[in-house]
């Protein structure tokens, strides 16, 4: 049977119910809403009584639907070459079959299920601006009782390629809403760790016996470096810095943990060698992503000046004298803890005289790189130490900005960090 | 820029590590590190440095990982042609003794065939 000329009457409904649903659906943002929408739009449009929705996902190679008509809520997802949808994605043409059940490629198991009798099945591709196949889209039995015709079929094709550039559209502000969240997170996650850095204004810090200035800039928003001070007693500052490998939330979380430990350990009273070992079998009790951090832990006797310290992988600290004189801590033996279990850390010991810095640092120092790719250095570091600082603060500025000189307009690199003590 | 080409020796994977391996590059390593011995789990794993301008931590934990990787899988993993700059970093984070380092990249596969 020949198809008729489109009736005018029919094509003029037609067009209007075409820029009905383009506008409505220009204004839903929505993936659900937008789903729903197309779901209920094509069957009063096409008029049928019912219509099912598949979208592509191009990274399981399925097809799912969230609502088919009449069958309820939920998903459904099956492979992408299933079906009359699977044969429509593939072949990007329309199928038209006036009777169900006379078709091999029908699954009546969904009537089975929902007592629905299927008669005749229109289904056709989504294609999009671009010419992707976003989907399918089903309608079921005309409610005239007749097969669906040759302008049907047009009809649903021009609807198909409405809904697909308003899922496309939906999809997109989906994954930059996404994104934003993600990005939201990650600030929160800056903010909170910017917190568990002791403030500068704890009220030991205005004892007239010390002075501690410390500065922090991560590379990324969560950063690795982490820096603590604390009273271990009445006479006894802790001063730790450390690296933590990697950046973003899994060395945040490790980093936490290990500021945790530390802190906590060293109260018992035990010595910066002691605490390392002990921390260190701590972290390897549950450390799947084989992260592991640099440590250099200092227990400083406010009133002889006396530093107790062990170094877990850590770049040396250095000591300034009040004449000038910049002296290397003396390393002592010890590996990054979360690296392997059952190790010693050797104790190391200094004095510090009155007037004296202990300057500590990470990475983010001496390997501080320009944009031809020079590095930082110990010399330059060491260099600017000789000059005379009048206090801690100072120092530390010296040194961020000193850096800062260096690279220049090159992105930094790696977390930057910065621990200058003064015995007084 | 980096790059990391893979050659097989007998039964010992040889990945050299061209540029640099920090936080950027490390994740590609890791990548490769896991498909490779997921498809062919071999008994040596030779990282050969001799191209290798930079490593930093975030570099030695993925190191670290394919060591334990190696070792549960009853194989080993052998590091050499470091250059002076790169030992440096290793030392520095004590984990020189942690790994097996060899001279060069013939010493090495040897090694990872034994």
């Amino acid at each position: 049977m020949a198809a008729a000329a489109p009736q005018p009457d029919i094509a003029i409904r037609n067009l209007n119910a075409l820029l009905e649903v383009a506008t409505q659906m220009g204004k839903v943002i929505d993936l659900d809403e937008l789903l729903e929408l197309i779901v209920t739009k094509t069957t009063a449009v096409m008029d049928a009584e019912r219509s099912s929705l598949f979208c592509y996902d191009p990274q399981t190679h399925e097809l799912w639907s969230k609502i088919a008509e009449g069958l309820g809520s939920g998903e459904i997802r099956f492979p992408a070459e299933q079906g009359i949808a699977g044969e429509t994605l593939a072949t990007r043409k329309i199928i038209n079959i006036p009777n169900a059940y006379q078709d091999s490629r029908f699954n009546a198991s969904f009537d089975e299920a929902t007592g629905f009798r299927t008669r005749s099945v229109l289904s056709a591709p989504l294609i999009t601006g671009e010419g992707d196949v976003a989907g399918v889209v089903q309608v079921l039995n005309k409610t005239s009782g007749e097969p669906f015709s040759a302008d049907d079929e047009k009809l649903l094709m021009a609807l198909g390629t409405q809904a697909a550039v308003a899922l496309q559209r939906a999809q997109l502000f989906q994954v930059q809403l996404e994104q934003q969240k993600t990005h939201e997170a990650l600030r929160l996650a800056a903010d909170i760790q910017m917190n568990m850095l002791p403030r500068d204004d704890e009220p030991f810090l205005a004892r007239k016996n010390l002075e501690v200035a410390s500065y922090l800039r991560p590379a990324k928003e969560v950063g690795g470096d982490f820096f603590d001070y604390f009273l271990v007693d009445d006479d006894h500052l802790a001063l730790v810095i450390a690296d933590v490998s990697d950046k973003g939330i899994p060395a945040a979380l490790f980093m936490a943990i290990t500021k945790t430990l530390i802190k906590s350990v060293a109260r018992t009273g035990l010595k910066p060698d002691q605490i390392l070992r002990q921390v260190n079998d701590d972290l390897l009790q549950q450390n799947e992503a084989g992260m592991f951090v640099t440590i250099f832990l200092a227990i400083v006797d406010l009133n002889s000046g006396e530093v107790a310290y062990a170094n877990a992988g850590h770049g040396h600290p250095y000591q300034v004298t009040t004449s000038g004189e910049v002296i290397k801590f003396e390393a002592v033996g010890g590996v990054a803890l979360g690296v392997t279990d059952m190790i010693d850390f050797d104790a190391g010991v200094a004095l510090l005289a009155p007037g004296s810095f202990l300057v500590a640092y990470t990475d983010g120092v001496n390997e501080a790189m320009d944009a031809d790719d020079a590095e930082y250095g110990y010399e330059r570091l060491e260099a600017l130490l000789h000059k005379k600082m009048a206090d801690s603060a100072s120092l530390v500025r010296a040194i961020t900005d000193d850096v800062e000189t260096f690279v220049k307009q090159a992105p930094q690199s790696d977390d930057l960090t910065v621990l200058v003590y003064r015995h007084r | 820029m980096s790059d990391f080409p893979c050659e097989l020796s007998g039964n010992v994977l040889v990945v050299t590590l061209v540029g640099r391996l920090d936080t950027n590059t490390s994740p590609q390593l890791e990548k490769l590190l896991a498909e490779k011995l997921e498809a062919d789990p071999v008994k040596g794993l030779v990282i050969d440095f001799e191209p290798t301008e930079y490593i930093s931590s975030a570099g030695l934990r993925v190191l670290l990982m394919a060591a334990k990787k190696m070792k549960s899988g009853g194989g080993k993993l052998i590091l050499c042609a470091m250059s002076e700059h790169v030992q440096e970093v290793f030392d520095i984070a004590g984990f020189t003794p942690v790994f097996n380092i060899e001279a060069d990249r013939a010493l090495a596969i040897s090694a990872g065939r034994a």
